[in-house]
């Protein structure tokens, strides 16, 4: 595992002063992979929050950066790494950094034609649970109960969104893609090490990285690390790789109770002490599977 | 390099044998990606487009073509790709038809925005619904917009032609805009014609590897296509202004072109037009059987004469107004339609003759493929005659 000692001495790729929200896990994300990778990636964005922090005429990357749409990370990337592999260049990580959104739902179709193809791509999601750049609306990332802006509370509906999350990493796994993986930023040396395990392998890579979204979490910016950290420890993020169908559980939950890493977030606010007993015991079952050797049966919440 | 150039080049390696070969319009536009050299080619299946991508598949098969070559999940995804491929300065090509243009729509103001060279091959058919597998120009008008340098073929010669051209035109520094060929499903991507392939040393020497010079380069590091909020209007006023800039560096190719291969290609082809009082103005494959009306009419002893529009984006009009000085009545020909409007055709020309004296008309034909015959073209001669501005169907 990277220790802090080297991190410190890692050289940065990132400018500060972007055009992000203050405490937003997702330039730290980004920020941490250019730490693992060096110099030498380009980063292929998905319209979202971090298509803002390269705006002309400023730009916070020392490393190629191209935007092309929302649905497209992947199919773009391709492009790259066959218009590279064209020119006789093959020592550049191409590597897709794109929402939850642009991967879970629009774009899921051409990530998955990505991954079945195997092409050589570290696909980055960088998973803050909702549409956060058009203000936090329902994405197939967004867990059960939680409010978003598309499924408000209201005098009728008390629960918000009452569809269950997808799951991403082990649907890419599926694909029989040579890693996939979580990560959350609240574990900074694990993504790291994550990122550069999977830079190292030929193929198609995908790392869901969990990221806390200061205004659509309503998370106090002092706490945004904290509550990363936390959802891991709760369990109610389960950090594991997968390797060719191998799985991988390389964090075991403290187990912390739910309500901590809730309460936290406003939009759980209006979670009852029922509500919440109803997400501990999600999460308790799903880690009762994962530890009985269940792990492809059990639901993530 | 010089004209002459080119001349010597051409005769010291290729002396003056042609290579005559039959081929269909997907063929042709095969030809010109492989004799470009092109180093990417991400493509999908659409009729009539298929059997273009299947010649260039069945090269790579044969190890006839070096470049990369892969069907990818969708037009979406193949525009996307192909961004991706040529914004790393690799040469890029593709191709796709009717739906799958229309679903990468999306991606083409992007690549163009981005200021990427590459060439892309539309096979046109009509859009749905209901569905029709056979060809007119709604797909190619629907993405007039989109930024593109857009090129209208005649011929299956022409579409190989223009393949080649169209990177000459592209990788110009001071263009740097991706090409749009068009050919019509069927009429060409099915019919064989007798095609002259350029040798490979004569492209080689049109068409050298350039290198571009904002790409994606881990020694250069920039940020592309990011947004421009503020600075948005400045850079479309850049595009239109290479847009028409284009037009010189477009002349320039058709010169160069000429001078090695023997044709001469313009904006707008004339057919006895000179000194012709009637004239029809039309792109694409049909404008061979119109071409076909003007000759039975001119042995009668009319002055009729054939304009066919072949660089539609940029369009330059002065030219366009200079060709029709003399006519005394036009009927735009249009092969689609903007519903509730008229002729996408009609309202190009129309608009870039304002001020001008001769009648103009509008006559929608051949949608979805409905053929049209040399007699529709002598009737529409007539109804022009009558001097009377008028919008038809030929049903």
């Amino acid at each position: 595992m990277v220790n802090v000692k080297e991190l410190a001495k890692q050289e940065e790729h990132m400018t500060g002063g972007t055009f992000a929200c203050s405490g937003c896990q997702a330039v730290y994300g980004l920020r941490l992979l250019q730490m693992a990778l060096g110099k030498k990636m380009i980063i292929v964005n998905s319209a979202g929050c971090m298509t803002l922090t390269a705006t002309y005429p400023y730009t916070c990357y020392k490393t190629p950066w191209l935007f092309n749409a929302i649905e497209n990370a992947a199919p773009t990337a391709t492009g790259i790494e066959k218009g590279l592999k064209a020119q006789g260049k093959d020592d550049v990580t191409v590597v897709c950094y794109a929402g939850d959104g642009a991967s879970y739902e629009i774009g899921f179709g051409p990530l998955s034609g990505a991954a079945y193809r195997n092409d050589n791509i570290l696909y980055i999601c960088y998973n803050n649970f909702n549409y956060a750049n058009t203000g936090h609306q329902v994405s197939p990332a967004t867990q059960e109960f939680a409010r978003t802006k598309t499924t408000p509370i209201g005098t009728k509906n008390k629960l918000g969104n009452i569809i269950p999350r997808k799951n991403l990493a082990k649907l890419m796994a599926l694909h029989d893609i040579p890693y996939a993986a979580t990560a959350s930023t609240g574990y900074q040396h694990d993504f790291i090490d994550k990122v550069r395990k999977a830079s190292k392998i030929k193929g198609f890579k995908f790392i869901d990285l969990l990221c806390a979204c200061e205004p659509g979490w309503l998370v106090k910016t002092h706490e945004m690390n904290k509550v990363s950290k936390l959802m891991v420890d709760t369990g109610m993020w389960p950090m594991y790789e997968i390797e060719k169908k191998k799985v991988t559980i390389n964090m075991k939950p403290l187990m912390t109770p739910v309500e901590t890493a809730l309460k936290m977030q406003g939009r759980y606010a209006h979670l009852t002490p029922e509500l919440i007993q109803k997400v501990q015991k999600l999460v308790n079952k799903e880690w009762e599977m994962i530890n009985a050797g269940k792990f492809w049966e059990a639901d993530e919440y | 390099m010089t004209k002459n150039n080119y001349n010597i080049k051409y005769k010291l390696e290729s002396g003056t044998k042609k290579k005559i070969e039959i081929l269909d319009g997907n063929q042709s536009a095969a030809w010109g990606a492989r004799l470009a050299r092109v180093e990417y080619v991400p493509c999908f299946p659409i009729t009539p487009q298929t059997e273009l991508i299947e010649t260039i598949a069945q090269w790579k098969a044969d190890g006839d073509f070096p470049g990369i070559f892969e069907q990818v999940d969708s037009e979406h995804s193949v525009m996307s790709a192909a961004l991706g491929s040529a914004a790393t300065g690799a040469r890029t090509f593709t191709a796709s038809s009717s739906q799958g243009l229309l679903l990468m729509h999306e991606i083409l103001p992007n690549v163009s925005g981005c200021r990427l060279p590459m060439v892309f091959v539309n096979v046109s058919r009509a859009i749905s619904a209901p569905i029709s597998l056979w060809p007119d120009h709604n797909d190619m008008f629907a993405v007039k917009d989109s930024g593109w340098i857009m090129v209208v073929s005649e011929t299956n010669q022409e579409v190989l032609d223009s393949v080649i051209m169209g990177f000459d035109i592209s990788e110009h520094e001071d263009i740097l805009l991706p090409v749009f060929v068009n050919m019509d499903g069927f009429v060409h991507s099915f019919t064989r014609e007798e095609v002259e392939i350029p040798d490979q040393s004569v492209v080689d020497v049109f068409i050298p590897k350039k290198e571009l010079k904002v790409k994606l380069d881990v020694d250069k590091p920039k940020s592309l296509g990011i947004p421009a909020l503020n600075e948005y209007m400045d850079f479309r006023s850049q595009h239109h202004k290479a847009m028409l800039d284009s037009i010189k560096v477009i002349e320039k190719c058709h010169e160069k072109w000429a001078a090695l291969t023997g044709r001469k290609y313009d904006f707008f082809e004339e057919y006895k037009t000179k000194d012709a009082e009637d004239i029809i103005i039309m792109l694409g494959a049909n404008s061979t059987i119109g071409k076909s009306a003007v000759d039975k009419l001119r042995k009668k002893g009319k002055k009729v004469g054939l304009l066919r529009v072949r660089v539609l984006r940029p369009l330059h009009e002065s030219l366009l107004r200079k060709k029709l000085e003399k006519a005394k009545r036009i009927g735009i020909v249009d092969q689609n339609i903007s519903p509730g409007s008229s002729g996408a055709l009609f309202q190009e020309v129309r608009s870039a003759l304002y001020g001008m004296k001769p009648k103009i008309s509008n006559y929608i034909v051949g949608l979805g493929g409905k053929p049209v015959q040399d007699k529709d073209f002598m009737d529409i001669f007539d109804d022009i005659k009558k001097g009377k501005e008028v919008r038809k169907w030929l049903m």
